[in-house]
């Protein structure tokens, strides 16, 4: 029932106001950029239900804690009214205090397992919506609590019923980052079998695959084992179907490829060995999928979220590069095609999303390091000119735009003559004389290469006044900079003399 | 089977220093074997799971599955640009923009006189005034002769003394009175003590004019008050204990002397000429581009 709609933001946050959800942002973000630094990033998600959706308000009740006690008392006594109760015990569930009121209860959770695997079926999803409550609070305890139903929600995996199987997968998903010991739990309980049958069994059913991408996610984020729950995850079926689902679908959205995208993430990341991933398609699947998504960029206002699908692709591509043939590379022309992808992307993100935009350039740094083909292709393709005009934008983009042309020069040096005529000389001669060391040394270095090529480019450089800017760069803070500059004006000297004789 | 050469990127800036950080062989570029310092080769990245780099798409990620994501830009700050510093020794100004550079170094730091740090708007006049305020020769011949060129190129009529000239400005080149590039030098030998030796002091005093961006006010600060017969355009007066009669046209705040040296000369050659104590002025760069 995830969707990305203003719709259910504004029921989850009560919030009308679009200026205290902008404040709550900002906080929350504060706080998610301390816990990445804390190696602590984790989330929860919670579902919310239809009749609330419709509604748009959730209920709270006054006292939470005298509610669930007697509603408590009211389930254990049995009856017809069974339902009720528990509809009513899981809005109540809401509040931290009725969850603490709630475990503090004796046989609370074995009353609620009971029910969770008992013969009423509407009672077994109520139930299940009450862990799933428990699951999402940040408290400990809280989370923990639910651990004896975990072996139950597992065998529900392979169910049929959609909307009960979306919840238990939720709620194991919120349960996975509690702690190690419920981690562990879970994996020895066979959480990833489950898991791997869950989607293949419900492969059609793009909100439950959404959910075992979710949850399956949340495996991989942790820090510890991890290298155990990669090759479990490795010797499932589930890299291959994450791999199928990287497309976004036209009715359902992004959702499901959103997590299964973040889930090769960080499969990819985490490993060195990728041979597994690259025989399953991964780095073709991505890259195409690359392709298509920058092809709906250029035709029409950018899809909401888009940048969410895009950023984990971008990580598997670049990050499985490294692992890649040049062979493979060259012979497949999906690769030629994701050079001006990423093209397409550098200049749709680079205002709105710099960092993104940043990575953009990190793989095509990759792939023109890595293939000559796709060198050419930027010459081609007439990318030079744009990636020449982003030299002057920081956040480290420029940086790694010169990277790219320097491995273009570097490894066509037969195009340097070309690339000076599209004006790369010009922009060596202002990039020369930034202020990132950075960027001066890599300046320096694609001004060598292109130095060497003919006597022209040399005869082009002086007449730009390139003599004078190394002479000033002669004089720089750093010595391998100096070093540099010394070398380049001694060989450009040598030139005039020649000339002059 | 061709394996590309890999490094695990620590930081984005330990790229440029990969060949401390090389852990292959030597298919690299060789520093000692052409005799040459560069060292570039195409670099395959690997980023993990932590870097820095994947910071904003983290949160993004995770705002988004805590339902506050939003793909609205208005959180977004001004894409930034890298900056240009003036490369002159001790003016720290930083532009965004080439343009904004090449204009701050035209206006502040060309055609610097180097004896008082004036500095003129044309490299004519910088000569005009190098000859008449710090040239000797000129200052001999100037009481035998007409000496003192009109400042409007082309004229080249010459005058016995500034007077004369200022007069002939006003009068048939129709400018101000008080033109500030033609500011009436004083007399030598007037006023107690306005000497060679005293010349050499106050180069010794004059402070770096790049320090404040105000350099061009004190140069061209009218002094109204002053008689313009007796109006001198010595900016280190502000220092220089002697010349207690005179105000000084305090600009900045920030005086610092150099250390004395007394060997450059007043006018820089066409090679560039740095180190502490000398002023720098680009005439007649090889194909300097505007």
């Amino acid at each position: 029932m995830w969707r990305l709609n203003k719709i259910h933001h504004k029921s989850r946050w009560h919030q009308n106001n679009i200026d205290e959800l902008r404040l709550r942002r900002r906080e929350q973000e504060r706080a998610l950029r301390q816990a990445r630094r804390d190696r602590q990033l984790v989330s929860k998600r919670l579902l919310l239900y239809e009749e609330e959706e419709e509604t748009g308000v959730t209920m709270e009740t006054a006292s939470g804690e005298q509610d669930v006690v007697s509603l408590l008392l009211k389930l254990q006594r049995g009856g017809t009214e069974k339902e009720i109760h528990l509809k009513a015990l899981s809005k109540v569930l809401r509040e931290s205090s009725a969850q603490l009121s709630f475990i503090k209860h004796e046989n609370s959770m074995h009353l609620l397992v009971g029910l969770l695997t008992g013969s009423d079926a509407q009672c077994r999803l109520l139930a299940v919506r009450c862990l799933h409550e428990l699951s999402y609070s940040p408290n400990t305890s809280v989370a923990s609590a639910c651990m004896p139903a975990t072996p139950y929600l597992l065998t529900f995996l392979s169910g049929p019923t959609t909307k009960f199987t979306e919840t238990c997968l939720y709620t194991l998903g919120n349960l996975c980052p509690v702690s190690e010991a419920v981690k562990e739990k879970l994996l020895a309980q066979g959480i990833i079998p489950a898991l791997a049958s869950c989607m293949e069994n419900q492969r059609y059913n793009l909100a439950v695959v959404e959910a075992v991408g979710f949850t399956l996610s949340q495996l991989l984020q942790a820090t510890g084992a991890i290298q155990k729950i990669i090759s479990m995850v490795m010797c499932s079926s589930l890299p291959t179907y994450l791999v199928s689902f990287l497309t976004p679908d036209s009715e359902f959205g992004l959702g499901a490829a959103i997590e299964c995208a973040w889930c090769l993430h960080y499969l990819v990341c985490s490993s060195e060995d990728h041979q597994e991933l690259l025989a399953r398609g991964a780095l073709l699947h991505c890259s195409s999928e690359l392709v298509s998504l920058s092809g709906a960029v250029t035709q029409g206002p950018k899809e909401d979220g888009m940048e969410l699908l895009v950023c984990p692709l971008l990580r598997i591509v670049g990050n499985l590069l490294p692992s890649c043939l040049v062979e493979d590379l060259d012979k497949n022309t999906v690769f030629t095609l994701l050079v001006d992808a990423l093209c397409v992307f550098l200049q749709a993100y680079l205002c709105s999303s710099p960092s993104l935009a940043r990575e953009t350039a990190w793989v095509l740094n990759n792939l023109t390091a890595h293939s000559t083909e796709c060198c050419s292709a930027v010459v081609t393709l007439n990318l030079v000119s744009p990636l020449i005009q982003l030299l002057p934008v920081s956040h480290g983009i420029n940086t790694m735009v010169l990277r790219i042309l320097a491995n273009i020069v570097s490894k066509k040096k037969e195009l340097c003559v070309q690339l000076v005529q599209l004006g790369l000389l010009s922009a060596l001669c202002s990039t020369l004389k930034m202020a990132d060391q950075e960027i001066v040394t890599l300046s320096l270095e694609v001004l060598y290469m292109l130095l060497l090529t003919s006597p022209q480019v040399k005869a082009e450089f002086l007449r730009e006044g390139g003599a004078s800017i190394l002479e000033i760069i002669q004089y720089n803070d750093e010595g391998e900079i100096r070093q540099k500059a010394s070398y380049l004006v001694d060989q450009l000297l040598l030139t005039q003399q020649q000339h002059t004789i | 089977m061709s394996r590309p050469e890999v490094y695990p990127f620590d930081n984005i800036s330990a790229a440029s220093r990969n060949s401390e950080q090389d852990p292959t062989e030597a298919s690299r570029q060789q520093l000692s074997e052409d005799g040459h310092p560069f060292s570039f080769s195409p670099q395959i990245v690997r980023l993990h799971r932590e870097h820095d780099m994947f910071e904003d798409g983290d949160i993004h990620r995770h705002l988004y599955l805590q339902d506050l994501y939003t793909s609205e830009a208005e959180d977004r700050t001004t894409l930034s640009v890298s900056e240009f510093p003036c490369h002159i020794s001790g003016c720290s100004a930083q532009f965004s923009s080439l343009g904004e550079y090449e204009h701050h170094y035209n206006s502040l730091h060309r055609n610097v006189c180097s004896s008082c740090r004036r500095c003129l708007p044309s490299a004519r006049l910088l000569d005009i005034h190098i000859q008449e305020w710090h040239d000797s020769l000129f200052a001999v011949l100037a009481q035998k002769q007409d000496m003192y060129l009109c400042l409007v190129e082309g004229c080249g009529q010459k005058f016995r003394t500034g007077k004369q000239r200022k007069d002939h400005l006003i009068r048939i080149h129709k400018y101000p009175p008080d033109f500030r590039f033609d500011k009436l030098k004083k007399e030598r030998g007037n006023k107690g003590g306005r000497g060679q030796e005293q010349k050499v002091k106050v180069i010794e005093a004059v402070n770096d004019v790049c320090e404040s961006e105000g350099v061009c006010e004190v140069l061209c600060n009218p002094m109204s008050d002053q008689p313009e017969e007796e109006e001198s355009m010595e900016i280190c007066e502000k220092e220089a204990p002697l010349m207690e009669d005179m105000p000084s046209p305090v600009q900045d705040s920030e005086v610092n002397a150099l250390p004395l040296n007394p060997q450059y000369s007043r006018r820089i050659p066409k090679t560039v000429c740095f180190g502490h104590g000398s002023s720098r002025s680009f005439r007649g760069q090889r194909g300097r581009k505007k």
